[in-house]
C-alpha cells in the first residue's frame, strides 16, 4: 500500500512535533544531572582528606592520650559502604537527598545531634573525668562525654545529644550514648532514625595532628545492621574556633526550595 | 595564654586547612544552571554568621537599578579565606559571579568569585565555591 500525500505530511508533522518536543527536556535533564554535585553523605567520597601534622601523642598525667585539640570537622573516609536500611528508612533518605537536603534541619539552626560533627571544626577539652566536644558550627554547642559514669542515666526525656559515657580500651576512648530523639539528620543526606539509637564512637588520637574515628549506629528500627562508618579529624595548628551564632541572620529558610525540576 | 587567632595578610592563604562543609547544601537554594555576573556599587555588608551577606545596587542598561543580595560562607570559613569584617564596604565598586537562588527571587545569588575594588578576584567561601573546586 502506497501512503497517501497527506498521511506522509501527518507522519512528518508528527515526526518533528515528537522531536522538537523530547529533545530540549531530554537535554535540560541530562545538563541537570552533569551539573549535580554531590554533597557530604549524598555519595560515598572517594578521596581521603589531606593528613594532618604528625609528631608524638600528647599524653595527660595518667598516661592516657590526650585528644584535647582543635580538629578540622570529622571528614569520611572513602571505602564504607551505604548502609543497611529498613524499607521506610531507605526511602525516606532517598526523598531527602533527591530535595537537595532542602528540609535539613540543621541550615534551620536545630541541633546536629550524635554522631553529625560538622560543619566546621570541633574541640575537644579532656579531662580525668569529663571529655567535652565544643561544635564551632550548626547551634556552636557542646556535649558532654562522662568518664567516671559506666551506666547510663535512666532516659526519661528523649534527648537531642543523648547521654554519652566514655571509657580507655588501651589507647582507644570507647564513647557509648544512648537517649536520643529522632529529630536531627546523621547527614545532609538526609539519613534518619529512630529513638532506639545506640551511637558507639571510637576516638584514637593516631599521632599529634590525626585522629581516627569509628562510628558505629546501631537502630533496629532504622537499619537492619549496624553502620560502621571511618572518620579522620586532622588538627588545626592556626585557629581557635570562630563564634557562631547561626540564628543571627539565617535568610536561608524561605529560599531552601530544594528540587525545582530545572524551572 | 598565647592568642592563636591569626590575622591573615592575604586571600586563599591558607585555603588548604579550610573544611569546606557548608550550613546547607548548595543545590537546596541556588541553581548551577543560572550562572550570573553582574557590577556595581555595595551597599550594606551584613558581617553575621550562619552566612555574610553583602548588597549591591546593579544599574541596568536603560539606568534601573536593582539592590542584589549574594550569599558568601560562614565567618569562620571566611576568615580563613583572608577575609574580614571590612574587605567590602559601602561605596566599593565590585563584579559578582555566582549562581542565581532557586525560588525565582531574581535578584539574590551565591557568590562563587567576587572581584574588589582592587582588581583582586577572590573566593567566595560559598556553597558554590565548595562544590566546584
Amino acid at each position: 500500500m502506497r501512503l497517501g500525500s497527506a498521511s506522509l505530511i501527518g507522519f512528518v508533522g508528527i515526526a518533528l512535533l515528537l522531536v522538537a518536543t523530547c529533545d530540549p527536556a531530554k537535554a535540560r535533564a541530562q545538563e541537570k544531572k552533569a551539573r549535580t554535585v554531590p554533597y557530604p553523605g549524598a555519595v560515598r567520597p572517594t578521596k581521603a582528606p589531606p593528613p594532618g601534622p604528625p609528631g608524638p601523642v600528647p599524653r595527660m598525667p595518667d598516661g592516657h592520650p590526650d585528644l584535647s585539640g582543635v580538629w578540622n570537622g570529622q571528614r569520611e573516609l572513602p571505602g564504607d559502604s551505604e548502609p543497611d536500611m529498613l524499607p521506610w528508612a531507605a526511602a525516606l533518605t532517598k526523598q531527602r537527598t533527591e530535595n537537595y537536603s532542602a528540609e535539613d534541619p540543621e541550615a534551620r539552626c536545630v541541633p546536629g545531634g550524635v554522631p553529625r560533627a560538622t560543619p566546621y571544626h570541633t574541640q575537644l577539652v579532656q579531662t580525668p573525668k569529663l571529655v567535652v566536644i565544643l561544635f564551632e558550627g550548626n547551634i556552636h554547642t557542646f556535649r558532654q562525654i562522662f568518664l567516671e559514669r559506666t551506666e547510663h542515666l535512666k532516659i526519661t526525656e528523649p534527648l537531642w545529644y543523648g547521654d554519652s559515657i566514655g571509657r580507655w580500651d588501651g589507647d582507644t576512648l570507647v564513647v557509648d550514648s544512648i537517649g536520643f530523639n529522632d529529630k536531627f539528620w546523621f547527614d545532609m543526606a538526609g539519613h534518619p532514625h529512630t529513638t532506639q539509637l545506640h551511637v558507639i564512637e571510637r576516638y584514637n588520637r593516631r599521632d599529634y595532628g590525626n585522629l581516627d574515628v569509628e562510628v558505629t549506629i546501631v537502630d533496629p528500627g532504622a537499619y537492619s545492621k549496624p553502620w560502621v562508618q571511618h572518620r579522620l579529624a586532622t588538627l588545626e595548628t592556626d585557629f581557635d574556633l570562630t563564634e557562631y551564632v547561626c540564628n543571627e541572620n539565617n535568610l536561608d529558610p524561605g529560599h531552601l526550595v530544594g528540587d525545582t525540576g530545572g524551572k | 595564654m598565647r592568642n592563636r587567632l591569626v590575622l591573615v595578610a592575604g586571600f586563599g592563604l591558607l585555603f588548604s586547612s579550610v573544611p569546606l562543609a557548608a550550613h546547607h547544601s548548595f543545590e537546596a537554594e541556588y541553581d548551577f544552571n543560572k550562572p550570573m555576573k553582574v557590577s556595581g556599587t555595595v551597599t550594606k555588608m551584613e558581617w553575621m554568621n550562619p552566612h555574610a551577606h553583602f548588597y549591591v545596587d546593579v544599574k541596568d542598561e536603560n539606568g534601573k537599578v536593582t539592590n542584589w543580595n549574594f550569599e558568601l560562607g560562614a565567618i569562620p570559613v571566611l576568615l580563613k579565606q583572608g577575609w574580614k569584617r571590612d574587605s567590602l564596604k559601602p561605596g566599593d565598586e565590585v563584579t559578582v559571579e555566582g549562581f542565581l537562588a532557586k525560588d525565582g527571587t531574581s535578584s539574590m545569588a551565591n557568590a562563587r568569585k567576587v572581584t574588589l575594588p582592587d582588581g583582586r578576584r577572590v573566593f567566595g567561601g560559598s556553597s558554590s565555591d565548595a562544590a566546584l573546586r
